[in-house]
């Protein structure tokens, strides 16, 4: 997952706990294994590298396509899992390294949905345009993880991938689990939650940006035109009932800069953000 | 009397290691009325009536003072 | 909280799609809410004597601003109103008594056979408090404060600090503060100079003006969780008062070795009085202990402190509250406290005439021997919305004696000592946002 996983479980013995721990790394790791980018023969791995020849794929990954595709609509093309290859002209490290226009735009010629063709369960892209459930596989592997727990145990549980959770209900003896928010990056809440029921999930990073002559690009890139999103918060986290909601409702708000709160507020969500 | 003090703190603290709980069977110490002092106002204001109507005063911590009433 | 009319909007929309993609609804509903910032705590009281003795209406409000990481502000006000009067030192008589007023300008009578009381006791008390705690390194917290109050009398400003530090899983705390203290007293028409006689109204060349004392406080102890449902402590505290200790409205009567009557008085004041002369040092020692403990929810706490002070004082105070719930979100409390004091060493009913003068005396009641006992009960309930209310009602009983050997002729039909009965009323409110 890229980033560090706990579960946190009220087991009453040690092997209890372990199980309970065992059985959310195994669906992380599977899902990782499945999805990552950065491992080859897997099926992502197989519909980048098809050259443009059709890839018929599993249940699965056809459900998270499903799912992309009406996240595209949704945000009218904003959320795209295609805009991945961007990273290649952006590097967000705190430096000061922007990349030119014309660079820009060459990588912009592979990305865009409208680019693929999914007639489920067969996905073509077009040569040179990558796919990256990066911006849904944490979110879904912590659902997957709770669900997985949920049927499993009545032990209280907190899946955290990353900073994005999920419980299986209130602690034993505590009203509500305490999440503290670091939106600042800096090891310190700026925000505790009292989560009793349901998820949490932040987007942004503080410490992930471009500054150069005074202007401060964010992380956020926007796949029309392949430059950062203007005015994007620091960092968003919103309460929702599951990990994957609560995921893509940050992700899109904070895919409208300036807009994000307004957006939330609109939608009618729980949520806290930095700027 | 420090002597002594000094002796039933020794004596006090040395049994300390083998006494207590894990942080998971903290449920019942973490709650409000489980605490030294669960309503402070409540404490702070017996310690100034207390403190303006007897010779003693404090003991649970600084004792109620700053007031002409004695 | 999510309901209400959000069709057509992405986050339904959303919401199915995730269905879709888990391959189930939704397991629950979010319940989700902000730790709260804001810490309330205000609280009025009702305190009222029996015979129009000492009345006070408090008003306290607390607020605690609660930071991340456990550091928390506090800052508290408490304002009160006392009118009332309270017993002057003086002894009753088989005939009416006058009396000079503090200010020195006017006199009051007291009617034969009763307690006098000097009744210009009314003052207006403002006091604040402020303090940062916060945690110090991984397992130790420090806090430093601030205290000041204001009298028409009397100004009282102090600081204070206290260092915590856990052990042995945070088992066990070892905790330590120190409070310094200066207190101005500045007392209506000057303070009296010890010992000197109550002067006819507008003769004020007996009174000085405001004087101060310096106050020390160090408090050491240690906490420690026995088990799931017991935690105790112990703390030893030292205190020690240099300067100004006088009480500058009381004051002794003067009386005959053989009959016990109060000199009847030449010039002023129907009788011979002296103002009241208390050592310019005290120290007090004294050790605290407590436990709490749970069972079934419900919570005993039993607590001890013994005091022993260079007065000659030695205290004994228990105190027990046992905390009962019911119903969905109740409780009721009954609380008995035991006070058992003897008298200062310089305590004494009267001056004698025609005696050299003692070092120290004073016959002000809380430096005499008595026993007092509270008896109250508490209910309290909480609201959604995390705010929490209660109400206590006590009773508050003093029952003192005087040393036999101080008892001369008539004093000994006489009721000596000035028994005291209040109420407690206090109503809190807690809420947190």
């Amino acid at each position: 997952m890229g980033s560090p996983c706990e579960v946190l479980s009220e087991a009453k013995t040690e092997a209890a706990a372990d199980e309970i721990t065992s059985v959310a790394a195994s669906e992380a790791w599977r899902i990782e294994d499945k999805f990552s980018r950065y491992r080859a023969d897997n099926v992502v791995d197989r519909i980048n590298s098809a050259e443009g020849a059709c890839v018929e794929v599993d249940e699965e990954t056809a459900r998270l396509l499903d799912f992309a595709v009406r996240l595209h609509s949704l945000s009218n093309g904003m959320f795209d899992i295609t805009s991945g290859i961007l990273r290649r002209v952006w590097t967000f490290d705190g430096g000061s390294l922007v990349p030119s226009e014309e660079e820009v735009r060459q990588v912009l010629g592979g990305v865009g949905w409208h680019k693929a063709r999914w007639d489920r369960p067969v996905l073509q892209l077009q040569a040179g345009v990558e796919i990256d459930f990066g911006g849904i596989g944490k979110e879904y592997a912590v659902d997957r993880a709770v669900m997985q727990l949920r049927e499993m145990t009545d032990t209280p549980c907190l899946v955290n991938f990353g900073g994005d959770l999920a419980v299986t209900g209130p602690p034993r003896h505590r009203p509500a689990w305490s999440i503290g928010i670091d939106g600042s990056g800096l090891g310190n809440a700026d925000n505790v939650i009292k989560l009793s029921d349901g998820a949490l999930a932040t987007s942004g990073d503080s410490r992930r940006f471009i500054e150069k002559d005074g202007i401060r690009y964010s992380h956020v890139l926007d796949p029309h035109t392949g430059w950062p999103v203007r005015d994007a918060a620091a960092s968003i986290t919103v309460a929702a009932d599951t990990c994957t909601q609560a995921g893509m409702l940050s992700t899109l708000a904070m895919l409208r800069g300036g807009g994000a709160e307004a957006f939330l507020s609109e939608q009618n969500e729980q949520y806290w953000c930095r700027r | 009397m420090k002597i002594l003090l000094t002796a039933a703190l020794f004596v006090f603290c040395s049994g300390c290691s083998s006494l207590g709980v894990e942080p998971w069977e903290r449920d019942v110490l973490a709650r409000e009325d489980m605490q030294l002092t669960s309503d402070a106002a409540e404490a702070a204001t017996d310690d100034h009536i207390y403190f303006s109507k007897e010779a003693s005063s404090g003991g649970r911590g600084f004792g109620g003072g700053g007031c002409g009433c004695n | 909280m999510l309901t209400g009319s959000r069709q057509t909007s992405i986050s339904t929309a959303l919401a199915t799609a995730t269905c879709t993609l888990l391959g189930s609804a939704a397991p629950s509903v979010v319940i989700a809410e902000e730790e709260p910032k804001w810490d309330f705590n205000t609280s009025l009281l009702y305190y009222g004597e029996d015979k129009s003795r000492v009345r006070d209406l408090s008003l306290k409000a607390i607020v605690r601003r609660l930071f991340t990481d456990d550091r928390v502000f506090s800052f508290g006000l408490t304002l009160d109103s006392l009118t009332g009067a309270t017993p002057s030192g003086a002894i009753r008589q088989d005939v009416a008594q006058t009396f000079t007023r503090p200010s020195g300008n006017a006199e009051y009578t007291v009617p034969a056979g009763s307690l006098p009381l000097d009744d210009t006791f009314l003052d207006t008390r403002l006091a604040i408090t402020a303090a940062w705690q916060q945690p110090y390194g991984e397992s130790s917290q420090f806090s430093v404060g601030f205290s000041g109050s204001k009298e028409y009398d009397y100004l009282h400003l102090g600081l204070n600090g206290s260092f915590a530090k856990d052990f042995n899983k945070r088992n066990t705390t070892l905790s330590t503060g120190i409070s310094i203290a200066r207190d101005e007293f500045d007392p209506v028409g000057g303070a009296p100079l010890p010992f000197t006689a109550m002067l006819a109204v507008g003769d004020t060349s007996n009174r000085g003006g405001s004087d101060d004392k310096d106050v020390l406080d160090i408090v050491a102890g240690v906490s420690q969780v026995i088990s799931r449902n017991l935690v105790v402590q112990a703390n030893y505290s030292y205190s020690s008062e240099k300067g100004y200790l006088n009480n500058p409205y009381k004051f002794l009567s003067v009386v005959d070795g053989i009959s016990g009557d109060t000199i009847i008085g030449t010039a002023g004041t129907s009788h011979v009085l002296r103002f009241e002369n208390r050592p310019d040092e005290r120290t007090k020692h004294s050790l605290y202990t407590q436990a709490k403990y749970n069972r079934g929810g419900k919570v005993l706490d039993v607590s001890y402190r013994y005091m022993s002070d260079d007065w000659d004082i030695d205290s004994h105070t228990v105190e027990l509250r046992y905390r009962v719930p019911f119903g969905q979100d109740k409780y009721y409390e009954p609380h008995l406290r035991w006070y058992t004091q003897n008298e200062a060493e310089f305590y004494s009913l009267s001056l004698l005439e025609g005696a050299a003068l003692p070092l120290y005396a004073s016959n002000d009641y809380r430096l005499g021997d008595f026993d007092a006992l509270t008896a109250g009960l508490k209910f309290g309930w909480t609201t959604r919305n995390n705010s929490a209310m209660s109400i206590r009602v006590e009773w508050y009983r003093q029952v003192g004696s005087i040393p036999g050997e101080q008892i001369i002729g008539n004093q000994a039909e006489r009721d000596n000592y000035p028994d005291l009965n209040a109420l407690i009323v206090q109503l809190s409110y807690r809420f947190k946002k």
